[in-house]
């Protein structure tokens, strides 16, 4: 086990030159940024002095294996609009999509299980074709609309929860203050709902089709039957036997979820005017701010190259076939 | 299930009773909703209007500039210009301190202008990439304690007004910051000082002089246009910025706001772009001719574009100048198809068999200004109309757009807008103050306005100047590079809690605005 985790940490190196060298090509093909960081009045000289101390009039190879260069000695650069550690950035805005995220991911697999297992259950009936529907539903409506339509139902029609905002909870907490951390934390949950079920309402339709197909897939096998046969409860079959199989794509699924969850979120804080690393990201698009957008993509990679491995790494652990 | 959805039902309920009540704004707080993040607080960083509307309140300038365009003293209690309009001397207030409780003397007047020039610091704001340039910046330097001389390398018309734009603050301080901490810990000179910054989320002030209304403000950044309004709707915000046309009836239908609606100082136009790779373009060679221009000018009904399009009533630009600094003997072009195709038949640009005269490009944003997309379409419908075939080709702003127009490779024809101010009618003209500015997007090099500047500059009297000025803008009204449009209306959504009234130049002072 340990030979396969140095293995993926080491590709995971590759993954990473890879996926900054993309993104920096990607932004760069955007043209010149320098334009977007001068008056718009400003004299060609200022442009030509911005261009140099930005570093933008440096050859493209030079530019990017400098900054290679610095990330190996752990520099990430200065964000070119926050004149701040890009990394310190990236790392502050973090906390609060790892939020979003993760209430969105527990919001989605807590009701798509119990959905989907219902509508497996009782296939062909009212409930099943209400709860395919709602799935159906939930895929096909765009979670910025959704958004909207929960802030003036909910925010500002019935009063319910906070129209935009939020409230910290991860951030005082990896900080150390504990005790305004768990102060804000009902307000953190309170400031979530909105946002979070913005965020998860597909995860949620899409789990509950996989669970239920999943569900339906185990409960037509030979040793549900079996056990049926040696006249355990249904509820036993279901919980011990069906269930138990049935999780298998569903664990899988929790992980890219994760991923999945994290790309989708930068419509939505724009909406919520959630102050999270979506939204900082697609600021540094627009403003062609390179180093935050790389360091993002260096956080991400990251996060998602762990996943993949702890998913992996429960997958053997559930399922006996799976070798390492 | 049952114990599940149970403790469920618990936890929820005990989450619900725990939430304060909605976070309404306290009796002396005002709450500003503004669209765009703010990234700095170092004063020769600041760049973006929303990032300077707040930096306003925390450093104070030498003099401000009303909301009608007047000079009035701040820092500063008087000014004097030396004979050959090089340098200028202020006299300083007395007892002025940086919110350390530093003592604010002359020289830290001099360190704040000079701060900005250093290359060390490879600043890139307003302060050192527009006004420096544009004033020919030279150095400054502290006469005595109250007494600060401003040295530029040259005479300049428009100096006084933006050297009012230029932040002050404590030599002391500043000298021992990192970028980082100027960046984030400002200590200003203004009315008010920097309480607390949370990254993309909001901005706290608090009252520093006891003659600023609002004991604090709190600048939320909230960039979605429809949550804006539903957090003004809400009671949560006092004031929001930029409200969509198609918000206005929603908030003047609610009983706690109202939108104010201002015409702004930017200028809109559709630049018709006379360089030399235009020439031999389709419609490119069309628009060298005077004639051509000018008939398209008849072509468009500008107030139905305001009315319809941005839901605001106009009056059509008569030149590149802000009223009330405009000609006033200069008329709104009226929309006169008739007089267009008149004009066209007679410039050599007859209707062919199909109807159409010639086709040209309209290059132009998409998602910049207000409603800018429709426009350029209804523009283009327009000239359509009398025979010009007009392909729109909308672009991605930053990426594409602004190095197009920056290169001053836009066109044959490109929507644009640039701002202006109600301070100097010069200030709206230096736009193109020589054929190779950089801001001279157009190209234009009729010298019947660029030889016109050595004569104002020398000019004896200020009506010698104006008079002038007036006959350079009946040159750009008749024979111009830009088919004129408007100035863009800014959208203000204001809270009956407070009494604000919105300026025309985009800036929002809250100093003297109360909580009713």
């Amino acid at each position: 086990m340990w030979t396969f985790i140095a293995r993926r940490l080491l590709q995971s190196i590759v993954v990473l030159l890879g996926v900054t060298l993309i993104s920096f090509i990607a932004l760069q093909i955007g043209g010149d940024p320098t334009y977007l960081f001068v008056s718009e009045r400003a004299s060609q000289q200022e442009i030509e002095m911005v261009r140099h101390a930005l570093g933008f009039d440096r050859p493209l190879y030079v530019q990017y294996l400098s900054y290679i260069g610095q990330v190996v000695r752990g520099d990430f650069g200065n964000s070119l609009s926050y004149r701040q550690p890009a990394m310190g950035l990236v790392l502050g805005a973090l906390p609060a999509t790892i939020e979003l995220t993760v209430f969105a991911l527990v919001f989605a697999m807590a009701l798509a299980v119990p959905f989907g297992v219902f509508a497996a259950l009782n296939r062909g009936t009212a409930l099943d074709g209400g709860i395919i529907t709602l799935a159906m539903f939930g895929q096909s409506v765009p979670n910025f609309w959704l958004g909207i339509m929960m802030i003036l139902f909910f925010g500002l029609y019935l009063h319910w929860f906070p129209i935009s905002g939020h409230v910290p909870f991860l951030q005082p907490l990896l900080q150390g203050d504990f005790v305004t951390a768990f102060k804000n934390l009902p307000r953190t949950l309170y400031y979530l709902v909105m946002p979070g079920i913005a965020v998860g309402f597909y995860s949620l339709s899409r789990n509950a089709r996989l669970v239920r197909s999943s569900m339906l897939e185990v409960l037509n096998q030979d040793y549900v039957r079996t056990a049926r046969s040696k006249g355990l409860t249904e509820r036993a079959v279901v919980v011990h036997h069906a269930l138990r199989n049935a999780w298998l794509p569903v664990i899988t699924m929790v992980g890219l979820e994760f991923g999945f969850l994290l790309g989708g979120v930068v419509v939505i804080e724009t909406v919520f005017s959630y102050p999270g690393l979506g939204r900082l990201v697609f600021n540094a698009v627009n403003q062609r701010d390179i180093p935050v957008v790389q360091s993002a993509v260096i956080v991400l990679a990251v996060i998602f190259v762990l996943l993949n491995l702890l998913v992996d790494l429960i997958y053997a652990k559930v399922d006996p076939r799976v070798k390492l | 299930m049952n114990k599940l959805g149970l403790l469920a039902s618990v936890a929820a309920s005990g989450l619900l009773l725990a939430m304060p009540a909605m976070a309404q704004p306290a009796a002396d707080t005002i709450v500003v909703g503004l669209s765009a993040d703010v990234t700095t607080f170092d004063p020769d960083n600041i760049a973006s209007r929303d990032n300077a509307n707040i930096a306003r309140h925390i450093f104070g300038t030498l003099y401000t500039v009303s909301a009608e365009g007047k000079f009035e003293p701040s820092l500063a209690e008087s000014l004097e210009v030396s004979e050959d309009g090089k340098t200028y001397t202020y006299t300083m207030k007395e007892g002025l301190t940086c919110h350390d409780g530093e003592p604010l003397t002359a020289e830290d007047v001099a360190y704040s202008f000079n701060r900005g020039k250093d290359p060390a610091g490879n600043f890139t704001g307003n302060t050192p990439g527009f006004i420096y340039s544009s004033i020919a910046f030279d150095k400054a330097e502290a006469v005595d304690d109250r007494h600060v001389k401003i040295m530029l390398g040259d005479k300049n018309l428009i100096a006084e007004g933006l050297l009012a734009e230029v932040y002050i603050h404590c030599k002391d301080s500043y000298e021992k910051m990192s970028p980082d901490q100027a960046a984030t810990s400002p200590i200003g000179s203004g009315a008010y000082k920097l309480a607390s910054w949370a990254k993309g989320s909001e901005v706290v002030l608090e009252r520093v002089d006891p003659s600023a209304k609002a004991a604090r403000i709190v600048w939320r950044i909230i960039p979605e246009a429809s949550t804006r309004t539903a957090e003004l709707i809400g009671g949560n915000v006092d004031l929001i910025t930029n409200v969509a046309p198609d918000q206005l009836d929603a908030i003047n239908a609610s009983k706690v706001a109202k939108v104010q609606a201002i015409q702004g100082t930017r200028r809109m136009y559709v630049g018709f772009n006379m360089g030399e790779q235009f020439k031999t373009q389709p419609g490119g060679d069309a628009i060298q001719d005077p004639k051509v221009r000018r008939a398209m000018q008849y072509a468009i009904d500008v107030p139905a574009i305001c009315k319809q399009l941005l839901n605001f009533e106009c009056e059509r630009a008569t030149g590149l100048v802000n009223p009330p600094n405009d000609n006033k003997a200069l008329k709104p072009y009226p929309y006169d198809p008739e007089m267009a195709e008149k004009l066209l038949d007679e410039a050599g640009w007859p209707r062919k068999d199909g109807g159409e005269r010639f086709s040209i490009k309209l290059q132009g944003p998409r998602g910049r200004y207000l409603n800018d997309q429709n426009v350029i379409l209804a523009i283009a419908q327009y000239l359509g109309d009398i025979g010009i075939n007009v392909e729109p080709e909308l672009m991605e702003w930053s990426s594409v757009y602004v190095p197009l127009i920056r290169e001053r490779n836009a066109g044959p024809m490109f929507f644009l807008g640039t701002g202006g101010a109600k301070w100097s009618a010069l200030y709206d003209m230096s736009d193109l103050s020589e054929v190779d500015a950089g801001t001279n997007y157009t190209r234009w090099s009729d010298p019947r306005w660029f030889d016109r500047w050595e004569d104002i500059k020398n000019a004896a009297t200020e009506e010698d100047r104006r008079k002038i000025i007036d006959e350079m803008l009946t040159v750009f009204y008749e024979d111009g590079p830009w088919l004129l449009l408007y100035f863009q209306p800014d959208f203000y959504g204001v809270s009956n809690r407070i009494d604000f009234v919105a300026r025309p130049d985009e800036e929002i002072f809250l100093h003297d605005v109360a909580v009713k």
